[in-house]
């Protein structure tokens, strides 16, 4: 016990004597939820949409207020007026526009006459999301195409769906928050535990304490308790600054606090585990740079942080079943949007508990002892 | 009274792939003595000394080291030896005091027993004014002394050094070896040296193996060594241009007992060097030889090295201290 303890604390020392590396790991995951946050931002907005219209008639008329209440509410669009077919084209084909909406001169008398009235979208469908948003709003605008007030009585026998919400709304910046806290854990784990071994192996200090009785176990568990330590209190500090900044009500800080303090322990032992077992004989940190990037990708973006997992292709659903932040994220979704307790996220703990106990087995076993 | 043996090596052999590192070596260091490995880079020692340390398996053959075989016990084995290896292993980021403290409690030693311990190795190497300061503050010498102290906190029977002493400046040498005298003295501690530097080897241990390529060419004291070779004293010749005749009018002298050459060198084994110099430049003149210089010396291991390899240590080694010191390099360093 003297022993472990000796590890933990010289790792600890170190990490302490370099306050970049704890700033960094702090900063990046909160700047990481404002840039993804505004990046994505859930709905599209601002895309620019030029317009030519007559406005020669009701219809017509109608047709662009709909549209300039769509630009003033929702802000799927910004609206640019022009004049010339030729040029509003031109202009979507060089980028600056990402659709051009054209109603003919003709619009307002075909439909008087109940002909077949048309306008034309064009649309820059290299960029899909923005084609199918702008394609969508017009569309909105077009079929409401009432020139004047209709009432709408409720038929009795007609048949509505009526969606009823289980839990209270959450809004998109809200919904990263689990993904971020666990961007802070992964980030944490990589920059302790496995990794201070391979920075040991680089700097050829690993060998003052391969020369000591210390046991394969005492190396491996006493790196991984510091980057518990030290992971937990960015974890948690994270979590923290996220709830405050997003404003997720938080009724019961004693029985959530400490739900929640015990999926970011599990998990953070579950990656510290899994990392150890990756690096574990690597010699060089630049071999850790590589790999992190790509354990982010194949981790992260599955990990239903972003997206469901149900809309995964098979294939990927089957790796979801043993990739160990999907039951992170499912737990910290449940705690902070469901307001479940234990019992609910038993499932992801008993995964995260099992997960962790076998990578340090295989880690542990796997460590040389040796040069 | 029955000396024990601290270290029983036989036929030790450690291969990576093709290359045989070293190769069937066996030995043994009685308790108390000062035994020194002297090699050329890339002779094995550092591989050896690592199978001794348990840190690498030998590939054959045993090594009993204090009480165990590395092999099979190597736990006991570490309990029982202190190891400077040649890389500086302190912590940068931990002040002198803390990387002690911390490598003591490696070992399990009580706080109290830890503390009074590290003072007092503190004292020895002249640290404990800098003990709180982080050894990244440290100058190449003193981590150098940290790291000697550091793995004697728990007072192992047995010191492993492996090139204590490259890349210090002569001082910080002066300092370490005193250290080293100081240990062996007082101790009574095993020590396990090896080295490249000659005057190393010389000034400190009872005895010295000379390895190269992997085996052992030549193993007993300093004095056993140098006697091994014919003569005293050396001679060494730099001439203008070098003929067969030249080596056999040199040979055919009565005080000369061996010739050697290297390049343009010629290295003449003789009795009384001071006296017979004046002697042989005379000869060289009078059969038409332009001696460049010349210089007399007393034997060292140095000798004993070219006398059993036909190459020297120094070579190779005045080129890569150069690199490392960006400075020229002292006379005396060598020989």
């Amino acid at each position: 016990m003297v022993r472990l303890l000796a590890v933990i604390e010289r790792d600890l020392k170190k990490f302490k004597r370099n306050p970049v590396v704890l700033a960094m790991s702090i900063i990046m995951p909160i700047l990481y939820l404002i840039i993804l946050g505004n990046s994505f931002q859930g709905k599209l907005r601002g895309l620019p949409l030029v317009v030519i219209s007559p406005e020669a008639g009701p219809y017509s008329e109608y047709f662009m207020d709909n549209l300039r209440a769509i630009e003033a509410g929702p802000q799927t669009f910004t609206i640019i007026r022009m004049k010339d077919q030729g040029d509003a084209i031109a202009g979507v084909r060089q980028g600056r526009y990402k659709g051009a909406l054209i109603v003919p001169p003709d619009f307002d008398k075909r439909i008087s006459l109940k002909r077949r009235a048309e306008v034309g979208l064009f649309l820059d469908n290299t960029d899909g999301i923005s084609a199918e948003a702008i394609r969508n709003a017009v569309d909105g605008a077009f079929r409401f195409l009432e020139p004047e007030y209709v009432a709408i009585r409720e038929r009795n026998d007609e048949k509505y769906l009526r969606s009823i919400d289980l839990y209270r709304k959450v809004d998109y910046y809200q919904s990263l928050v689990p993904g971020v806290v666990i961007m802070a854990i992964f980030l944490g784990t990589l920059t302790t535990g496995a990794f201070n071994l391979v920075m040991d192996r680089f700097l050829g200090i690993d060998e003052s304490y391969l020369l000591t009785p210390l046991s394969k176990s005492h190396i491996v568990s006493g790196l991984i308790i510091s980057g518990l330590s030290i992971t937990t209190i960015i974890a948690t500090l994270i979590l923290v600054v996220s709830l405050l900044i997003t404003g997720i009500p938080f009724p019961s800080v004693i029985k959530q606090g400490t739900s929640l303090f015990i999926v970011i322990i599990l998990t953070t032992l579950c990656l510290l585990s899994m990392l150890f077992v990756i690096l574990g004989r690597i010699k060089h940190p630049r071999i850790v740079g590589v790999l992190s990037g790509f354990l982010n990708v194949i981790l992260f973006f599955p990990s239903g942080a972003i997206y469901p997992i149900a809309s995964f292709p098979e294939w990927l659903k089957a790796f979801a079943k043993i990739n160990p932040e999907v039951y992170a994220v499912d737990a910290l979704k449940s705690i902070l949007f469901k307001n479940a307790g234990l019992s609910t996220i038993s499932g992801d703990i008993a995964f995260l508990l099992v997960f962790t106990i076998v990578t340090m087995t295989i880690a542990i076993a796997t460590f040389k002892r040796t040069l | 009274m029955q000396n024990s043996k601290a270290i029983e090596v036989s036929g030790i052999t450690k291969k990576f792939g093709p290359i045989t590192a070293v190769d069937d070596v066996s030995f043994d260091v009685t308790e108390g003595e000062f035994f020194g490995f002297l090699g050329p880079n890339g002779a094995g020692k550092t591989t050896l000394i690592r199978m001794l340390t348990t840190l690498l398996k030998p590939t054959s053959g045993r090594a009993v080291v204090a009480c165990c075989d590395v092999a099979k016990n190597p736990d006991a084995v570490r309990r029982e030896i202190g190891v400077v290896p040649q890389a500086m292993t302190t912590d940068l980021d931990l002040t002198g005091h803390e990387n002690m403290d911390i490598y003591g409690r490696f070992y399990g030693i009580p706080s109290k027993e830890r503390k009074e311990r590290i003072e007092y190795l503190l004292e020895m190497v002249g640290l404990t004014a800098r003990a709180n300061d982080l050894v990244a503050a440290y100058s190449g010498g003193m981590r150098r002394r940290l790291e000697v102290a550091r793995v004697l906190v728990h007072r192992p029977k047995i010191l492993f050094l492996d090139e204590p002493t490259i890349g210090l400046d002569p001082q910080s040498r002066h300092v370490v070896w005193d250290f080293l005298r100081k240990l062996r003295d007082g101790d009574s501690i095993t020590i396990f040296l090896t080295t490249h530097y000659m005057e190393e080897a010389e000034a400190l241990c009872n005895r010295v193996a000379i390895i190269d390529s992997g085996k052992i060419i030549a193993l007993g004291s300093p004095d056993e060594l140098k006697s091994q070779i014919p003569g005293n004293d050396i001679i060494s010749l730099t001439l203008d241009n070098l003929s067969a005749n030249t080596v056999e009018i040199i040979k055919n002298l009565p005080f000369v007992h061996k010739v050697n050459i290297e390049n343009n060198t010629i290295r003449v084994y003789v009795d009384s060097g001071a006296q017979n110099l004046p002697v042989l430049m005379d000869e060289m003149k009078s059969s038409g030889m332009k001696v460049l210089s010349a210089t007399v010396h007393e034997q060292s291991l140095e000798d004993v090295f070219i006398h059993y390899t036909g190459k020297s240590i120094r070579e190779e080694e005045t080129k890569k201290v150069s690199l490392l010191l960006g400075a020229g390099i002292p006379q005396k360093w060598g020989r």
